[in-house]
């Protein structure tokens, strides 16, 4: 199991035991589509459970247990992913011992599919194709999700983060059962494998069970892929797209060149909270609580990346206003214009929100597996000390470097 | 005020809860080993109640929809012009509030100086303060959050829908009102309704986290501002609600990729005796009907109908309740004939006793992941006891649930005359 780490955390108060894999990809253009819909192939049926209503009800036999397949992206990483969560084996009627085959199941997803004249089943794949298709065209649905997605692909044209997890539509198209078997064959070996679980297990028994599972694989070496920083490069770029909606969406993007292991990473945490996390930022208490011009108006970090990036949901005619009074805060932290209370707020915001990671186990996963991709390995209590240590002439510092990078925005057909 | 405390071994879980002069419902539940406390301070008031008789008048009071969200916006504004959030911030918590169809709810949760921010809480849900410059300033921001609303194609299903359902209920009007409702609200209304409904015999306090429930009845103790409860109820108006729906369909179109359908039926038996135990059969009943492991969920999804947003839903107060079924699909009508195909089937050849044994484990497994979260926990069970059910009832209703009962309930509940669908298709494109 070389490329499986199994990482137990145990969480006693809590009633559930979560169980996260992260698988690790490189996200590029010619794997995105693929990666897009294998786990939602796998998770149709494995030699344990042959069909989806099989594994159905073995998850219902296990008090409804849940199993997730889905595939998220942090930065150039492409993370096929399987979420579950079972309740602890002690509220189990007969004490059955749910977490191991909860795993076990996952496990037989991974590394056993139903195939079928070499290939994974035609009617299965052709189901998922539909599928991720249309994962892929309701991106548009939520339209605040929509424009932030949009500044990001705009902002980052011909970097491997424009591209989408979801994968594109001729992507999509172009993959066939055979072939999408021989790429799961070579992916499922040849990748980091991250298990995460957080609860309450036996983990040599765990460890047992993945040994089991995965005997006879022949691993290859693998890393975590790594994410170059977005570099602002020209002009400001201006995006507009139209509409049939009722509010506009404005997304704006600022390049602050930070890396992830950066020291000032966590200036740049304080920063944003100052600016636009949380009721006590610049942005809720000016854009909304001023000018009365949004019911959201906030920011956050793609840390990855390095970018900050505002969102606010406005009336179409006051674009010039929120766009001027954004950029006129983020000024005011440029000048040094920060209450105590902004500081305060700010760093206990972000040190509360560490904290409550450690009752959540889907917190704890994205947490842990964050700070993986991100190649720091920090814990909790680390962060704490480290947000809690930031001054405000850290704060002041790291603003500067935030640059006005694109400008999107989402407007009416008629605007 | 007494505290008294019940104890659950079983799932591991206790209570101490008990009534304050003033009327407030007090209950505290300590969870061991939690970084994060949480408390919320509701009212028995949600955008249902425009229409009502404040005890002690005899005539009727009718206020502008939307109102007791705008009031919850409100009740942010102090009479020293200090700023709420600015308290919790400098304390480490995280505030908010929320208004639904028959709860306001004001809320924090924090990993530490939990007394403090409770004692923040307290003061500021019983400090109302509203001039015409605050109340004005507000139109814009909720004005916003309307418009918001109007760009959401799962509130338009949702809203649709229940305009299927309803042919009188005001839950089928929006929560945060219309731009003409909101533009009637004054300083003086929303006084009149915080007279009425933020009166503390109509509330009630959860706190869950690893606390200790003496301190923190003594923080409440000390934070309670007047103690005159009502004696006469607060009468609210609803409309007499027919059994049959309004209609039976409803489209609108808008920007969305594919076509999304809110299905569902209409609860006729509002005022049956046991809530908790008519939520447990009919949350079966979703699972063994529409659920993945189901006939029905295998015919659709494997028919390219439907994909993994198809959810099912129960949702139920004292006085209406319906289910509702969700999802994206090419063809929504065909979905929704499919269905009342597999209602029909059912009605003449019966449930699956062998499928109910099975699910009947998946509600065991829900109610012990409804207790992991404290805000979740506290959250249901604020919610429950505002329509007079105890949530740490649960074990015995569940055990009370007979296989006889959901098939009764199924007869019930699933009549294909009370269904209605509701549709958003995409807008055409050239």
């Amino acid at each position: 199991m070389e490329n499986i780490n199994l990482i137990y955390v145990s969480l006693e108060q809590i009633k559930t035991t979560t169980i996260g894999v992260y698988i690790h990809r490189e996200l590029n253009e010619a794997d995105a589509s693929k990666n897009a819909v294998l786990p939602y192939v796998l998770r149709r049926g494995c030699k344990l459970c042959p069909d989806s209503g099989a594994i159905e009800k073995y998850l219902e036999n296990l008090y409804g247990a849940q199993l997730h397949a889905g595939v998220v992206n942090m930065g150039d990483d492409q993370i096929m992913r399987f979420e579950a969560q079972t309740i602890q084996d002690k509220y189990a009627a007969g004490g059955e011992p749910l977490t191991e085959d909860l795993l076990r199941l996952i496990l037989s997803v991974m590394f056993e599919p139903v195939t079928e004249d070499g290939g994974f089943k035609k009617s299965t794949v052709e189901i998922e194709k539909k599928n991720a298709k249309e994962r892929i065209a309701s991106v548009m649905n939520d339209k605040r999700v929509y424009a932030m997605q949009r500044c990001m692909e705009e902002m980052c044209a011909g970097e491997s983060f424009a591209i989408s997890c979801r994968g594109t539509i001729d992507g999509v198209d172009a993959i066939d059962a055979a072939d999408l078997y021989d790429y799961y064959k070579s992916a499922i070996v040849g990748s980091v494998i991250d298990i995460y679980v957080c609860g309450s297990a036996d983990e040599e028994r765990l460890r047992a069970v993945i040994e089991e599972k995965t005997f006879g694989a022949e691993f290859k070496p693998a890393k975590i892929p790594a994410t170059p920083l977005h570099k602002k490069s020209g002009d400001v770029k201006r995006v507009t797209d139209r509409m049939e909606v009722t509010q506009g969406k404005l997304s704006i993007g600022f390049s602050a060149d930070i890396a992830p292991q950066s020291k000032d990473m966590f200036a740049l945490m304080v920063m944003n909270s100052v600016f636009g996390a949380g009721a006590h930022s610049k942005l809720f208490n000016n854009v909304r609580e001023k000018l009365s011009l949004a019911y959201y108006a906030s920011s956050g970090t793609i840390k990855q990346k390095g970018i900050i990036v505002v969102n606010a949901g406005i009336e179409f005619e006051n674009f010039q206003k929120a766009y001027d009074e954004t950029l006129a805060q983020l000024e005011c932290i440029q000048n040094g214009e920060i209450s105590e209370l902004e500081y305060k707020s700010a760093v206990s915001f972000l040190v509360n929100a560490y904290e409550a990671i450690k009752d959540s186990p889907e917190q704890l996963h994205h947490f842990l597996a964050d700070q993986r991709v991100s190649g720091t390995n920090y814990d909790i209590d680390y962060c704490k000390e480290k947000i809690s240590a930031v001054t405000i002439d850290d704060i002041v510092r790291v603003s500067k470097r935030a640059e006005l990078d694109t400008v999107y925005f989402l407007t009416g057909e008629g605007e | 005020m007494e505290l008294k405390h019940k104890k659950n071994s079983a799932v591991g879980e206790e209570i101490f809860f008990g009534k304050h002069p003033s009327g407030l419902d007090v209950f505290i539940i300590p969870k061991k080993g939690y970084s994060k406390s949480y408390a919320i301070f509701g009212t028995n008031y949600g955008s249902v109640d425009s229409d009502f008789i404040v005890p002690g008048e005899k005539d009727e009071t009718h206020v502008p929809d939307g109102i007791a969200h705008y009031l919850e916006h409100k009740m942010f504004d102090q009479p020293d012009n200090s700023n709420v959030f600015d308290k919790f911030s400098r304390l480490g918590a995280n505030a908010n509030a929320f208004t639904s169809f028959n709860m306001t709810a004001y809320l924090f949760s924090a990993t530490q100086n939990v007394k403090e921010n409770l004692a923040v809480l307290l003061d500021y849900v019983q400090s109302p303060y509203f001039t015409d410059e605050t109340v004005e300033k507000e139109r814009g921001i909720i004005g916003q959050e309307i418009r918001m609303y109007d760009d959401s194609d799962s509130w338009k299903v949702f809203f649709n829908f229940l305009n299927c359902l309803y042919k009188n209920h005001p839950v089928k009007k929006e929560i945060a009102g219309t731009i003409d409702s909101i533009s009637r609200i004054t300083p003086e209304l929303l006084y009149r309704c915080y007279g009425t409904f933020y009166n503390l015999s109509n509330m009630a306090l959860v706190v869950a986290g690893d606390v200790e429930p003496e301190e923190i009845a003594g923080v409440i103790e000390a934070g309670i501002k007047k103690t005159e409860p009502f004696t006469e109820e607060i009468r609210r108006i609803y409309p007499e609600e027919p059994d049959e729906t309004a209609s039976n369909y409803a489209e609108q179109t808008m920007s969305v990729a594919m076509p999304m359908f809110m299905l569902g039926f209409k609860d006729t038996d509002t005022d049956c005796g046991d809530l908790l135990k008519k939520s447990i059969e009919v949350q079966i009943l979703l699972k063994m009907l529409f659920g993945k492991s189901s006939r029905l969920y295998k015919q659709l999804y494997d028919g390219g109908l439907i994909n993994a947003t198809f959810a099912a839903e129960y949702t139920m107060q004292p006085d209406y309740a319906f289910t509702s079924v969700e999802g994206q699909s090419g063809d929504p009508k065909l979905v929704y004939d499919t269905v009342i195909k597999e209602i029909n089937r059912v009605r003449s050849e019966g449930l699956c006793e062998e499928d109910y044994d099975r699910v009947k484990k998946v509600l065991w497994g829900t109610y012990i992941r409804s207790l992991n979260d404290v805000e979740d926990m506290a959250s249901e069970f604020l919610r429950m006891h505002f329509m007079g059910v105890d949530y740490f009832d649960y074990c015995r209703a569940y055990k009370s649930v007979t296989f006889g009962d959901v098939k009764k309930r199924f007869e019930n509940h699933f009549v294909p005359e009370r269904s209605a669908l509701s549709v958003i298709k995409p807008v055409e494109r050239e």
